[in-house]
């Protein structure tokens, strides 16, 4: 927190660490979690500027929220099955020689 | 200063309050100098007794009303006195200002303690204002002051509360916007402790509020148009519907909005967003297109300018209801309108320094792990982060519209939470 000399610009900090997480598709406990662990951010700041951004940008964390259940679920799915996929390819390293 | 405010003020509430609030010091000062410039001995020639006032017409009716208000509070029994004594020798309307203008003058000259047939200081200023103040414009303002000195107060100041304001824009959008006018509205809202002055210095900032909300939502709307239009022609491959926009993929949102001037190179790849993360571009703000939230040209105003950021601040606290009607109030929070913020590499005026490039080694890693991971590793969102810290110039990601920085404070009051640099 070097940098941050003010209030305002803490809060802002704060606020462009959240839209990072917002990124990543983490929720809000997640969020708070993160940014107390690699940004020394007490996770009561984080809810606050977190909820104080929900009530700016209604629409966006609606919408938010809403497909982040399924598009986690989603992410999951694809996740899977590409260790899947790895794996199977790695069973059969000679697969692409094959002159078959 | 108070005084003459409140007088003229009321006279602006008969031109139906348009004219509200721009009197100023300056005003008063005139009639200041004018006070000065007057030459007292003068005054006192053909005065015999030096605390009978000039022949003037009496409006006892007035100036009972003014006694009663309670406006003498402050000075107090002398000041009665001096009422009596003026109202035995006759006064004019113009009482009204002396009564006004006496405490300012006791105030001043602290002669709280003269009695009735010595005070010089005050009947003098009565004097001097009986005759400075014979402007038709003073009469008339007076007259209308007192009777609406029933208040006691020469102008309340009103808390508009987000509940008093809401009862207000009820008030107002039953009259119809138009046809608003302050008596009417102060009948609507059957509240006491309301002047018509107040209503109508308030109904003027409503008006100019909702001009400024009119002029954003017509923009908004255009953008939204726009932002359709951007949509659907700059795909490259069929937008998939069920998706939601920040399912899509980091392609077809970056295909759609790279911003002109910087990246002419746009990755027009389905699943791996290329350097978008930790890319070395020194020009790139980056790109970071995964939500389809339009460029804007930096025509948008920035959320927190002065004026408005008055009104967010006061209702926001509120919850910010009863100021923005709903409508307009979705299409400020919609997303699509992300203002400027996240448009303009010198954000804010920052001076903007290129990121030093020594790509950080995860960073392809975690840029197609921001799109495709239920879970991001640790790794990558340490680094995000620590991006963050280091380069706080850079432009958010998202361009959420940022919370009123004195609602943050207050809530974070609440927790217990200081933020100590």
């Amino acid at each position: 927190m070097g940098d941050s000399s003010s209030p305002t610009s803490y809060i802002r900090m704060v606020q462009h660490l959240i839209e990072k997480c917002l990124l990543f598709h983490m929720s809000k406990d997640e969020s708070m979690e993160a940014l107390s662990k690699h940004a020394n951010i007490k996770p009561v700041i984080t809810a606050t500027v977190w909820s104080e951004l929900e009530k700016e940008n209604k629409e966006f964390f609606e919408d938010y929220s809403k497909n982040r259940e399924k598009s986690v679920r989603e992410m999951r799915t694809m996740q899977m099955i590409r260790t899947m996929l790895m794996e199977i390819a790695s069973e059969y390293p000679d697969k692409s020689e094959e002159e078959d | 200063m108070l005084a003459v405010e409140h007088l003229r003020g009321s006279n602006g509430d008969d031109r139906d309050g348009t004219a509200m609030g721009h009197f100023s010091a300056d005003d008063f000062a005139d009639e200041a100098l004018q006070l000065g410039d007057i030459n007292f001995s003068d005054l006192f020639l053909g005065l015999d007794d030096g605390d009978v006032l000039p022949d003037l017409e009496l409006d006892s009716e007035i100036f009972a009303e003014f006694s009663a208000a309670g406006v003498l509070e402050d000075t107090g029994a002398v000041t009665a006195g001096e009422a009596e004594q003026a109202t035995t020798t006759t006064t004019t309307q113009d009482a009204a200002e002396v009564m006004d203008l006496e405490k300012l003058g006791a105030s001043a000259t602290t002669t709280t303690t003269t009695t009735t047939t010595t005070s010089t200081t005050a009947p003098s200023d009565a004097r001097r204002l009986a005759t400075a103040a014979h402007d038709d414009g003073n009469k008339g303002r007076k007259s209308s002051a007192a009777a609406k000195g029933s208040q006691g107060k020469r102008k309340a100041k009103v808390d508009w509360t987000p509940e008093l304001h809401r009862r207000f824009v009820q008030a107002v959008e039953q009259l119809g916007i138009d046809k608003a006018v302050p008596s009417r509205i102060l009948e609507l809202m059957g509240i006491d402790c309301l002047t018509r002055h107040n209503i109508a210095s308030h109904l003027q900032k409503y008006r100019s509020h909702r001009k400024h909300l009119l002029a954003r939502e017509a923009e908004a709307a255009s953008w939204s148009q726009r932002r359709r239009q951007m949509f659907t022609d700059g795909a490259k491959r069929p937008v998939d519907v069920n998706v939601h926009p920040w399912l899509a993929g980091a392609a077809p949102a970056i295909g759609i909005l790279t911003p002109p001037p910087s990246a002419a190179v746009v990755p027009p790849l389905m699943r791996v967003p290329l350097h978008v993360w930790g890319h070395p571009t020194p020009e790139a703000p980056p790109p970071l297109l995964h939500y389809v939230w339009p460029r804007r040209p930096n025509t948008w105003p920035p959320q927190p300018p002065q004026d408005p950021s008055f009104w967010h601040h006061h209702y926001q606290r509120g919850g910010g209801e009863g100021w923005i009607n709903p409508q307009a109030m979705m299409t400020n929070a919609a997303p699509c309108f992300a203002p400027a913020r996240f448009v303009a590499p010198p954000v804010q005026g920052i001076v903007y320094r290129p990121p030093v490039p020594h790509p950080r080694p995860m960073s392809k890693n975690c840029s197609s792990q921001v799109q495709l991971d239920a879970h991001p590793s640790k790794e990558c969102i340490d680094e995000a982060i620590g991006d963050v810290m280091e380069k706080p110039w850079l432009p958010l990601p998202l361009g959420l519209k940022p919370p009123s920085l004195d609602s943050v404070l207050v809530e974070l009051e609440k927790e217990g939470v200081s933020l100590v640099p």
